[in-house]
């Protein structure tokens, strides 16, 4: 793409977030009253007719599109400059994201900037994910539109858009997303059999004791090992906790491996349980036992509930309870009472077991491969390219020509549902393989540039082999 | 307008002679055609274009019957409407003829694979695959009104996506051709193939006459001048669906033993006259061979999209496999404001085999027909036409003779042939069989190709191989220095079985290279010095940029 | 069950036996657990009762004088009388042979008889004041063989048939005791040892009596109970049981104290291995069990009661006589009278009513005595008949008013599990020592008896877990929560979960929708892989249709199961998937193509078919170098149906080399 010509250096500029809002064609129907459709508008700055233009043109696009597939309107819009991501995440509610394209700045031998537009960059599968996560995070703390409306009219409704997205649209890493994003995906931590039941055991004792406790999930190192919370709510709450909660609360002496012995212990406390919400300090009477609310199942039973997040060294446990209790201070202390020394021992028997489980498989050394799966019956997620993914940066270890490789296999294996495997050769001769048996998919990057078709399907083989023995995968 | 006359197709003769009869009782032809073509490729030239310039803005009426330009345009395209005539005949053969009016509200016609638009920037419907303009000029207007408020925004529409289906804009000058398809076609091959449809029009009309219509006339209804030609667009449209060679941007020959080949091409070469400068001959829209003037060759070659284009034409209508065809023709690739002047006629009764010569000389009609005489003089003697002919009864071949049970079928663009970078590129691929022998499973497999090639053809990431095993075939696509290669296997073939496939077939390629392919492109030269070239050439020298560079 | 009610009870069918009078004597052989009512010295009969024998052995013998003892040998071949203390009488009960008695005196000059018990159904030993002789019995030659003689001082001595050893306490204080064991006509000697005694005695006259001492058997193991009346630590007076562990060879030991905490007239018991201790100035009764955990002060263990003190169930004496007759409301029996004699290890004795009866622990009124369930499985699981109780207190733990914490039912669980796991060993090492012995001509070892402690999952299913999830009255949170506590608990202890288990879980889940939790169970194998659950899976896919992916994994996962597999992919129309699972394990050549054809056909795909078709037709090619199929394929049909759709050309044609 870097043209020719273009003298002097290049400067890459990454895609970035032009403007975001959210609007509601029912609202504003007559001729004049346009602006009251608008419900959010980022930037706040854009002069009003200038924010109507933008809508109009989103409702026009949508429209001319039904004339096509009345059902199926347009999910985005590219232009050489930017593109537009539509989503219609509650009847008439419309969500719509513009992200600039990627830029690459030359400048002539007579000094003067070309500006290049990269209209090839962006994957809209990726952003549209990344759209629709914009919904689910806040139907997660603030329920639905709908919901806010009938409670307590537009006001109410812009009011929260406002509060929420003022800051959540900051924390868009619109720079490194990639395919992980689409699949937003749960990690869960591997475990053997025994300590999983002992961690049940915990759980369901815990909720016996704590008995206004509805639902519990139980995740160490960041991972997910139990959740009591359907499959689409956890997704989103577990985005929320790695990489927003648990990134705000990883003190330096405790992360990375816990210790098996419990020994060195602090003598003053039991156990090294704490709450990551809610009361700083259980002593102090005068402790604020406010907790975040969530709004969960919310398109049949709707319950609202606190979201009480409580860790010991690794171990993390979410309980939520009904929002018409409040957790009373006397109530933290029980928890904190009961559950931190049970769960401090917990921790460091998993830590145990695993450390075993890792001698065991001796799993340490870097393979000669990097791989991505993903299961959509059960959201599952294993991932080597990603280091660390936090709200701010994924730092990823391939090349991103590569991860947009990744990309155009996924939308390719969207287009049946049959099983399919691709296997592609980059030019950069890296060897990329994606593999699609019933509702699990799984991608790999080779970087043994010489190989052939035959020793790549080879090495495949392996890793399934190591990794994925104990799942049906078609071969 | 010419849709409405009659028209028998010409009995003996020269159609020529015909057209003036048909065309203008007063005048003699040959004027009537030289101040339509005169003016054409030289707008700056003056005259009657004065006189309309000096008229306060002209009305359709003007435009029509006034003797300007664009009348000639008119002229011109008249000039070609016997092929129209003959076009309506096999279209309607073709295509249902309720296909234009049909129900644009219908689900039936939302449900079309691919719908095609061409609109002008005043968001005047000019063509439609489906469905009849006059119907659509709403959703034309909605159209331009998304493009230019993008516009308005210092911007540029490219494309919208929604779940099963992608609508692909592109805009040429004062015209707006619009795709909407449901097919795996990439955005970039969409916007291909509005390319070819827009070069089709230039081949019928010319940029700079469009874009001079719509200076003169922002709101004028280009569909007077296409009239009737709406079925060589349909015919191209389902032609670049269907037919590989417009993907690969080559051209099929005819395998023919090498020695056969030659012969023609010698004959060919034989057969020449000044200022005519392509001699093609092709079997079944194959390729049999080409000879380019020299001189020609020293600056481009011939582009296959042209080739295509006039292929298209020539295959769109009955009217030329009577007799000989005069007829001006632009090859828009080559140079998009100028006409060619192409003599077109079959050599055999069963209008396989057609010869299609290429002048700048709009005069040199009788020479021209003379050289197609000394061709198939020649070939009468040789008796190469039966040769042709016979090969031509049987289907080219089938994948069968490659050997490999596993394969179902390829395409195959050789990047190694001699001189390569001025040949037309050529590919090969055997008959559609087996599996593939109903049409949607012909479309499946070609929506396969379309994916493959997008992949790996990708703008931003390019690749070089794919290999894909699907839900009912496996596919292997393979870009090297040396090819360009699409298979298409039985979807239980191995990987070890599908590279062992691939050897066997890149030996058998080579062993029958000769045959399927054109290995040197023969020569001759119509302009023995410059200076008579560029007298010869002088009414096109203007626009026809191949003679600038003597 | 029966609440309440008391623990102790006396045998509802006793022996009965005229009562002791002045005419009438009354003996009892612990033995053989025979009573004797001798009438006036034999002549006007001897009758003699035993717990099993239903009718009583009755005959008469002349008087020769007062019946000191009278005791049958093993089997009741031989009769012996002790009359004076110098000899002992002998009778043959041998059918057809001479009713002549033969006499035996004792060995040793001027000592003194004290009494005589048979060891085996010839050998008898005689114990006198100054020591024991050992004697074989010829019946038929009416004469004693001695096989062996000990000279020490005697001062009384115990026997105890269950383990044939005789005790006998010797010098001046009597409170060392010596025994000895018998076994196929040999006497041995076992290392003698001392009873401590409360006090230091005061004066050098005997000071322990025979009344303060018992043998018993108590889980296999023979023990001395000692009844100390005060205790030697001054800090608790009252009166505690001590324990000697009498080990066949080695030292005796000194082991268990059971703290009675209360003085006054004792007896013992030992029944279904509790020590029983009746106390008779308050009637009651209280158990001991040595299993339980007690206080060990480093050599011995504290044992306290395990339930609080009760009297025995109330015993109604049943009328003499034809109840028609005399229909007078039955008397109730005097508990703890004076009159009993107690004998081990659980009889007791009415002379002056003439019963004998056998004393019962009662589990089910132990079951609300003992609050703390994980003490009471610990009590249960060593009874005998515990199998029901047990059950039944898991059943009750489960429900409403009684419901336990998880905790509680998790301690419950796990105890019993352990038991379960003993069993399960102990079955392997025999099987495999079986094994081992055969390869060698071993001995063939006794197979490990199955206890009713022994709660095996099936039991736990069918009396307990299945009842619970059917009656549906709990949260299903609850429900589930005490089966994945059944599993934990079964893991726990590597024992491997019987798939119905899992299906209970599963069908509860499923009841619920909780599919979600469903999918993580499998994700983490809690619920692990079995055909069958791999079906139920395959059957739960139209409500929820991951369930089919699940299954599939657990069926790769059995890696015996790929037929099955195959089947589950050709019956989703996934042909081609089918036929690459197959080729995957190298079964392509062998699999019938008729059947994949079909399969094909039904998916009505004709690219489908075509790829099937081609694929055998070169297999075919391959296998017989020719693409056609033969008759016995039976595949005509579709043949012929591949010709319609593509037409005859397209068939394969034989490969030419």
């Amino acid at each position: 793409m870097a043209a020719a010509g273009g003298a002097g250096p290049e400067k890459q500029v990454a895609p970035a977030l032009l403007s975001f809002f959210i609007y509601n064609p029912r609202l504003g129907p007559r001729e004049g009253e346009e602006e009251k459709k608008i419900l959010f508008y980022h930037p706040n700055e854009v002069e009003k007719n200038e924010k109507i233009r933008n809508v109009g043109l989103c409702e026009a696009i949508v429209q001319f599109t039904r004339t096509f597939s009345p059902s199926k309107p347009a999910k985005s819009l590219h232009t050489q400059k930017n593109r537009q991501f539509f989503n219609e995440p509650e009847e008439n509610f419309w969500m719509v994201m513009v992200v600039r394209n990627p830029i690459i700045e030359k400048y002539h031998k007579d000094g003067k900037p070309i500006i290049e537009y990269q209209e090839e960059e962006l994957l809209d599968k990726v952003y549209s994910s990344i759209l629709q996560q914009c919904y689910s995070m806040y139907k997660l703390f603030n329920g639905t539109f709908l919901k806010a409306i009938e409670n307590g009219g537009i006001r109410v409704l812009k009011e929260r858009l406002e509060k929420f997205f003022h800051r959540y649209l900051q924390t868009l890493h619109l720079q490194s997303c990639d395919l992980l994003d689409v699949f937003c995906g749960i990690s869960f931590f591997p475990l053997d059999k025994m300590t999983y039941l002992k961690i049940q055991s915990f759980i369901n004792k815990m909720e016996e004791s704590l008995n206004i406790v509805k639902y519990t999930a139980f995740l160490y190192n960041d991972q997910l090992i139990w959740s009591g919370l359907e499959q689409d709510d956890m997704r989103i709450l577990y985005k929320y906790l790695t990489t927003s909660l648990f990134p705000r609360h990883t003190e330096p002496e405790l992360t990375g491996r816990d210790s098996p012995i419990r020994a060195e212990m602090p003598g003053n406390l039991q156990h090294y349980g704490r709450f990551l919400n809610g009361p700083l300090n259980l002593n102090d009477p005068e402790a604020k036992c406010r907790f975040p609310k969530i709004f969960v199942n919310t398109n049949d039973t709707y319950e609202e509930l606190h979201l009480i997040v409580y860790k010991a060294m690794s171990a993390a446990v979410c309980f939520m309870i009904d929002a018409s209790m409040q957790p009373t201070l006397d109530f933290c202390r029980k928890l904190d009472s009961i559950v931190g020394p049970q769960l401090t021992v917990l921790a460091s028997d998993i830590c145990e077991q695993y450390n075993i489980n890792k001698r065991i498989s001796g799993s340490e050394k870097e393979p000669q491969f990097k791989f991505i799966y993903f299961n959509h019956m059960n959201l599952a997620e294993k991932s080597t390219i990603h280091m660390r993914k936090t709200a701010s940066v994924s730092l990823t270890s391939v090349h991103p020509d590569l991860m947009k490789i990744l990309g155009d296999i996924n939308s390719d294996f969207t287009r049946v549902d049959e099983d399919e495997e691709i296997i592609v050769k980059a030019m950069s001769d890296y060897w990329v393989v994606g593999k699609k048996s019933d509702q699990r998919e799984l991608y790999v990057i080779l970087n043994q540039k010489n190989a052939n078709l035959i020793e790549v399907n080879e090495e495949v083989k392996k890793l399934c082999a190591t990794q994925f023995n104990n799942i049906f995968f078609l071969d | 307008m010419a849709t409405g006359e009659p028209d028998s197709p010409a009995q003996e003769g020269m159609a020529l002679s015909q057209e003036e009869d048909r065309l203008c009782p007063a005048d003699t032809g040959g004027d009537k055609l030289s101040t339509g073509l005169e003016e054409l490729p030289a707008p700056q030239s003056n005259g009657p274009m004065r006189s309309v310039d000096g008229q306060e803005e002209p009305s359709d009426k003007d435009l029509s019957d006034s003797a300007s330009t664009d009348t000639a345009l008119e002229d011109s395209s008249e000039f070609g409407r016997p092929l129209m005539v003959g076009a309506c005949e096999t279209g309607a053969a073709a295509v249902p003829p309720t296909r234009r009016d049909e129900d644009v509200t219908a689900a039936s016609w939302r449900a079309r694979r691919k719908h095609i638009f061409v609109l002008s920037e005043a968001g005047k419907p000019i063509y439609s695959r489906y469905g009849n303009e006059e119907a659509l000029s709403s959703t034309m207007g909605v159209m331009m009104a998304l493009v230019s408020f993008i516009q308005s925004g210092d911007n540029a529409i490219r494309s919208i996506y929604s779940d099963d289906r992608k609508l692909v804009f592109v805009q040429q000058g004062p015209l707006v051709l619009v795709s909407v398809s449901r097919t795996l076609q990439s955005e970039q091959q969409l916007r291909q193939e509005l390319l070819y449809v827009y070069y089709q029009i230039l081949s019928m009309l010319t940029q700079v006459s469009i874009t001079r219509i719509f200076e003169r006339k922002k709101n004028y209804d280009l569909r007077r001048l296409l009239a009737g030609s709406e079925k060589i667009l349909d015919r191209l449209i389902n032609l670049v669906e269907s037919d590989p060679s417009f993907l690969l941007g080559a051209v099929r020959c005819l395998p023919l033993p090498a020695s056969l080949r030659e012969a023609l091409g010698a004959l060919l070469q034989k057969a020449i006259t000044p200022n005519l400068v392509f001699s093609i001959l092709v079997a079944r829209s194959q390729l049999v061979t080409a000879v380019q003037e020299r001189a020609v060759i020293e600056e481009c070659r011939l582009e296959p999209t042209d080739l295509h284009l006039l292929l298209n034409l020539i295959g769109a209508s009955s009217a030329f496999q009577a007799g000989e065809i005069w007829t001006p023709i632009c090859l828009p690739r080559f140079n998009p404001d100028g006409y060619f002047y192409a003599y077109i006629s079959y050599l055999d009764a069963e209008c396989t085999v057609c010869l299609v010569l290429l002048s700048t000389d709009k005069e040199s009609f009788y020479a021209v027909s003379d050289c197609k005489k000394r061709v198939e003089e020649a070939m009468r003697t040789q008796g190469s036409l039966q040769a042709l002919s016979g090969g031509l009864q049987s289907p080219s071949y089938g994948v069968g003779q490659v050997g490999v049970p596993d394969l179902r079928h390829f395409l195959y663009k050789p990047l190694d042939i001699p001189e390569n970078y001025r040949q037309l590129p050529q590919f090969t691929s055997p008959e559609l069989e087996g599996p593939y022998c109903s049409e949607e499973e012909q479309h499946r497999l070609f929506d396969l190709y379309h994916y493959l090639h997008s992949r790996i053809h990708s703008t931003s990431r390019p690749l070089r191989l794919i290999y894909h095993v699907a839900e009912k075939e496996t596919l292997l696509a393979w870009v090297t220095s040396k090819f360009e290669l699409y298979t298409c296997f039985s979807p239980l073939v191995t990987k070890a079985g599908a590279i062992n496939v691939l050897t066997k077939l890149l030996r058998w390629i080579k062993r029958e290279e000769d045959r399927l392919f054109i290995r040197y492109p023969p020569k001759y030269s119509t302009t023995p010095n410059p200076g008579k070239g560029t007298k010869g050439g002088r009414p096109d020298n203007a626009e026809n940029g191949f003679f600038a560079g003597l | 069950m029966s609440r309440g009610g008391c623990y102790l009870a006396l045998c509802a069918r006793p022996v009965h036996f005229e009562k002791a009078n002045s005419v009438n004597c009354v003996f009892f052989d612990e033995a053989n657990k025979q009573v004797f009512a001798v009438r006036s010295g034999g002549a006007t009969g001897v009758v003699v009762k035993g717990l099993e024998d239903k009718n009583p052995i009755s005959f008469r013998m002349e008087d020769k004088g007062e019946v000191k003892c009278i005791k049958f040998s093993l089997g009741n071949k031989i009769l012996a009388v002790q009359r004076t203390s110098k000899s002992v009488d002998f009778l043959n009960f041998i059918p057809d042979s001479p009713q002549i008695e033969y006499t035996q005196e004792c060995k040793t000059k001027n000592a003194n008889i004290l009494g005589f018990c048979w060891t085996s159904p010839t050998e008898i030993v005689f114990l006198t004041d100054q020591g024991i002789e050992f004697y074989q019995v010829l019946p038929e030659k009416r004469t004693l063989k001695l096989l062996k003689n000990q000279n020490i001082n005697v001062n009384w001595y115990m026997y105890c048939p269950e383990s044939s050893v005789i005790l006998l306490s010797t010098t001046v204080l009597g409170n060392v005791l010596q025994p000895f064991y018998f076994k196929g006509g040999t006497m041995s000697k076992l290392s003698k040892f001392e009873i401590e005694l409360p006090a230091a005695p005061k004066s050098s006259k005997l000071s322990l009596s025979e009344r303060d001492i018992a043998m018993a058997t108590i889980y296999g193991q023979l023990y001395v109970l000692y009844l100390r009346h005060h205790s030697r630590t001054s800090n608790s007076t009252g009166a505690e049981v001590v324990l000697y562990h009498l080990p066949r060879e080695g030292s005796c030991k000194k082991m268990h104290i059971l703290k009675l905490n209360r003085t006054g007239k004792f007896a013992l018991n030992v029944v279904d291995n509790l020590v029983v201790v009746h106390h008779q100035d308050t009637e009651t009764s209280v158990l001991f069990d040595i299993k339980l955990k007690g206080e060990f002060d480093g050599t011995v263990t504290l044992h306290q009661l395990v339930l609080p003190a009760q009297s025995i169930q109330p015993y109604q004496i049943p009328v003499a006589g034809p109840a028609s007759v005399t229909n007078q409301s039955p008397v109730p029996c005097k508990l703890y009278s004076s009159s009993w004699i107690v004998f081990q290890p659980d009889i007791i004795i009415s002379a002056s009513e003439g019963y004998l009866w056998n004393l019962e622990v009662k589990l089910e009124p132990v079951v609300d005595l003992l609050p703390d369930k994980g003490k009471l499985m610990d009590f249960l699981l060593q009874r005998k008949e515990c199998k029901m109780v047990i059950l039944s207190v898991c059943s009750q733990m489960l429900s409403e008013p009684h419901r336990g914490t998880l905790a509680v039912i998790a301690t419950v669980f796990d105890k019993l599990n352990q038991e379960y796991k003993k069993h399960l060993e102990a079955e392997q090492s025999y099987t495999m020592a079986v094994e081992a012995g055969q390869s060698r001509g071993n001995p063939p070892l006794k197979r490990p008896v199955r206890t009713q402690a022994v709660i095996d999952q099936s039991d736990m299913y069918t009396h307990v877990l299945s009842v619970f999830t059917e009656k549906k009255e709990a949260p299903h949170k609850f429900t589930i929560a005490v089966l994945m506590e059944y599993i934990r608990s079964l893991n726990q202890v590597q024992i491997a979960v019987q798939h119905y288990l899992y299906e209970l879980v599963i069908k509860t889940l499923v009841q619920h929708n909780l599919f979600y939790m469903l999918h993580q169970f499998l994700q983490y194998h809690v619920l692990s892989d079995s055909k069958p659950l791999a079906c139920l899976l395959l059957s739960l896919e139209s409500i929820y249709p991951p369930a089919h992916q699940l299954s599939l994994d657990m069926l790769k996962r059995l890696s015996t199961a790929n037929d099955e597999i195959v089947e589950v992919l050709l019956s989703k129309h996934q042909v081609l998937a089918a036929l690459r699972f197959i080729r995957g394990i190298g079964g392509h050549d062998s699999v019938s193509a008729r059947k994949f054809l079909d399969a094909a056909k039904q998916a009505d795909d004709d690219m489908v078919f075509y790829t099937i078709f081609r694929f055998f037709e070169q297999r075919n090619q391959r296998l017989r170098g020719n693409p056609n199929f033969t008759p016995g394929e039976h595949c005509e049909e579709h043949v012929t149906f591949f010709k319609q759709i593509f037409g005859e050309h397209t068939l394969m044609k034989p490969a030419t080399f």
